[in-house]
């Protein structure tokens, strides 16, 4: 029985950590290929089976008129984006998130949940939905085709996610904690940033992964609130195809799109599995 | 250290209700400084409210707080002065022993001199010397909870240090060695300490004064003694003591005799200015007594079953077909079947609608 469970158990990891990593295996052999080793059949192995080419990755840095792409600027401007965003609502978030979780509001029939929910069906929207009410709205402000303008829309994106994990997470955090804090001689702005959050880093960094993935590979809002001046990294990638599709420099920009995901996956899984998501009080 | 005057406090958590269920029921109560007391109750009757609405974490719905006559009603926790311990170890797990130790002084700005000092005495008073530079979060349950004590007891100028149950997770050993620690720090640094309980051993135990609470009221307030011996209702003399008080429902019959069912008993109460003539008589398990022979104030019950408790017997009998627990010295002979008991009258609790007279 063990050993059947062992076997059955490694035989699921192999199988899926092949379904997981083979893309990627595609996309960097593919990267380092020219059109005719692309078009050659399949080959896996580089000097043996294909000779590796640098075409794919160079076409990335040259500027237009040399024949590039150029997606360095557009890939600072995703992470400026993004990371100012998810920023922005990690701040907002977690301060409103708290107000919810520790008191109690009450406007006519609108209690807490409700503002809660709140938050949460901006979510539920298919965001097609507010598509023209933002280019309507950036357009007024004269924010359409800005960081600026992108970096608002992304805000109303992520804090919902930001309220919804924290509110979950404070309403854990048991509530004698605070208590015990004013209790000890802190004022409640204190009890929060001394007590409360530092115990609150493992939904700080949970939330702040969900805001910068969503922020990240968010297609549809860069693509329909920018043109010309800014342009952010998934749209660039998309430009990059042609009637010819040139996977080699598909596959590379794909992989250098992927990577800050990866790194911050990496840094994430530590906080996740430390055990540190267990509470105060026991 | 401060005297903590309580005046005509009550407590709803639903006020503005039409129709709000008290918590905490009107009651007035002075806590003396430098004094034990212990707040005793079966879960629920508003022990814990009681001591939130002393540190501020609750505002009353009516009355005022007086800490040294000065009013307190509308300070907040944190300007109030008071260290208060929970049920359950609340640690800040961020921070090291030394560290949560030293937060309740480092909020209040004390010199890191005081603080060093104070920590360490503390520290040695619950044993936690060899944890300090540990993180918090890495122990025990119980060391945590020493912990919760440590930082209620690191500042020697509160004006009380309530606990809520602190000793609920704590094992029985260190529990005992716990509570006579707590009385020596009440004795040597005049601290006022309120505890909260529902078991009444630690009440009687620990405190100089316990306040019994049933359902939002404060039932009786006063000495181990005055509760054991003069309970002010039935309540206290069946919550109080174990076994509970034998209470037997009788009937009035001349100005210091009742009949339980047709046997008389004589007490010392002054019984002639009592209307209703269907009252409760109390008397406790450990006031009764074996009597050689049949006596004025004995009576013949059947025994239904000796417990031998080694320091004393259990014996569980039947008056009148009703139950009647006796604690006996185990030294003196039982007969078989039916046996003699003398209840003293001076001993005799007499209850009207459930409040003594």
């Amino acid at each position: 029985m063990g050993k059947l469970y062992k076997f059955l158990k490694y035989s699921f990891i192999t199988i899926w950590t092949v379904f997981v990593v083979a893309p990627f295996l595609w996309a960097l052999t593919t990267s380092f290929k020219d059109f005719n080793s692309v078009n050659g059949g399949a080959t896996y192995i580089p000097w043996v089976d294909f000779e590796p080419k640098l075409e794919g990755w160079k076409v990335l840095i040259k500027s237009p008129a040399n024949g590039g792409v150029d997606i360095i600027e557009p890939y600072f401007n995703s992470l400026f984006v993004t990371c100012t965003a998810s920023l922005i609502s990690i701040v907002l978030g977690t301060l409103s998130a708290y107000a919810l979780s520790r008191f109690t509001f009450k406007a006519g029939f609108v209690k807490n949940n409700d503002i809660t929910f709140f938050f949460i069906s901006q979510r539920i929207m298919p965001p097609i939905v507010l598509s023209i009410p933002f280019f309507l709205f950036l357009g007024a402000i004269d924010l359409l085709d800005s960081l600026i303008g992108l970096i608002v829309v992304y805000i109303v994106l992520l804090m919902p996610i930001a309220v919804w994990i924290m509110v979950d997470f404070f309403n854990k955090v048991p509530r004698e904690i605070d208590e015990t804090a004013l209790i000890d001689g802190c004022n409640p702005y204190q009890a929060f940033f001394k007590v409360v959050l530092p115990n609150s880093v493992p939904g700080l960094i949970v939330a702040g992964m969900f805001c910068i993935i969503f922020g990240w590979i968010d297609f549809f809002f860069a693509f329909i609130l920018t043109f010309t001046e800014v342009q952010l990294l998934p749209v660039k990638i998309v430009a990059l195809n042609s009637s010819i599709t040139p996977w080699w420099s598909l596959s590379a920009s794909a992989l250098v799109s992927v990577a800050p995901l990866i790194i911050v996956a990496f840094i994430v899984e530590r906080y996740l599995s430390k055990g540190n998501l267990s509470g105060a009080i026991k | 250290m401060s005297k903590i005057d309580l005046n005509n406090i009550s407590h709803s958590y639903n006020s503005n209700d039409p129709n709000p269920i008290y918590a905490l029921n009107p009651f007035s109560m002075t806590w003396q400084d430098g004094k034990r007391y212990a707040i005793l109750g079966p879960s629920g009757c508003g022990k814990t409210t009681m001591l939130n609405i002393v540190s501020g974490l609750v505002r009353p719905t009516a009355g005022n707080i007086l800490f040294d006559d000065k009013d307190v009603t509308d300070l907040k926790t944190e300007s109030r002065n008071i260290a208060q311990v929970f049920q359950f170890p609340v640690i800040y797990n961020t921070m090291t022993v030394y560290e949560n130790l030293a937060f309740p002084l480092k909020c209040r700005d004390f010199s890191q001199n005081k603080i060093d000092e104070r920590v360490k005495s503390v520290a040695d008073t619950l044993n936690l010397q060899s944890f300090l530079n540990s993180p918090a979060r890495k122990l025990t349950a119980d060391q945590k909870q020493l912990i919760s004590l440590g930082r209620g007891l690191v500042r020697e100028d509160v004006a009380a240090v309530l606990m809520d149950e602190p000793l609920t997770v704590i094992d029985p050993d260190l529990k005992f060695r716990l509570r006579r620690k707590l009385k020596e720090i009440n004795e040597e640094f005049k601290t006022t300490l309120v505890y909260v309980t529902h078991d009444q051993n630690e009440a009687m135990t620990f405190a100089d004064n316990i306040i019994v609470m049933s359902e939002g009221e404060v039932v009786q307030a006063g000495s181990p003694k005055e509760l054991f011996e003069r309970p002010n209702t039935t309540f206290v003399g069946y919550f109080i003591g174990s076994p509970a008080m034998n209470l037997f429902d009788s009937e009035i019959i001349s100005s210091n005799e009742v009949n339980i069912g047709s046997i008389k008993i004589k007490t010392n109460t002054d019984l002639s200015k009592v209307k209703n003539k269907h009252v409760k008589l109390g008397i406790r398990s450990e006031f009764i007594d074996i009597a050689d022979k049949e006596s004025h104030n004995t009576v013949k019950v059947k025994i239904n079953r000796i417990e031998d408790f080694g320091n004393f017997k259990l014996l569980t009998s039947t008056l009148e077909n009703k139950i009647i627990k006796s604690k006996i010295d185990r030294e003196k002979p039982i007969s078989e079947n039916e046996v003699n008991l003398y209840i003293p009258p001076e001993k005799c609790c007499v209850y009207v609608d459930e409040k003594l007279i």
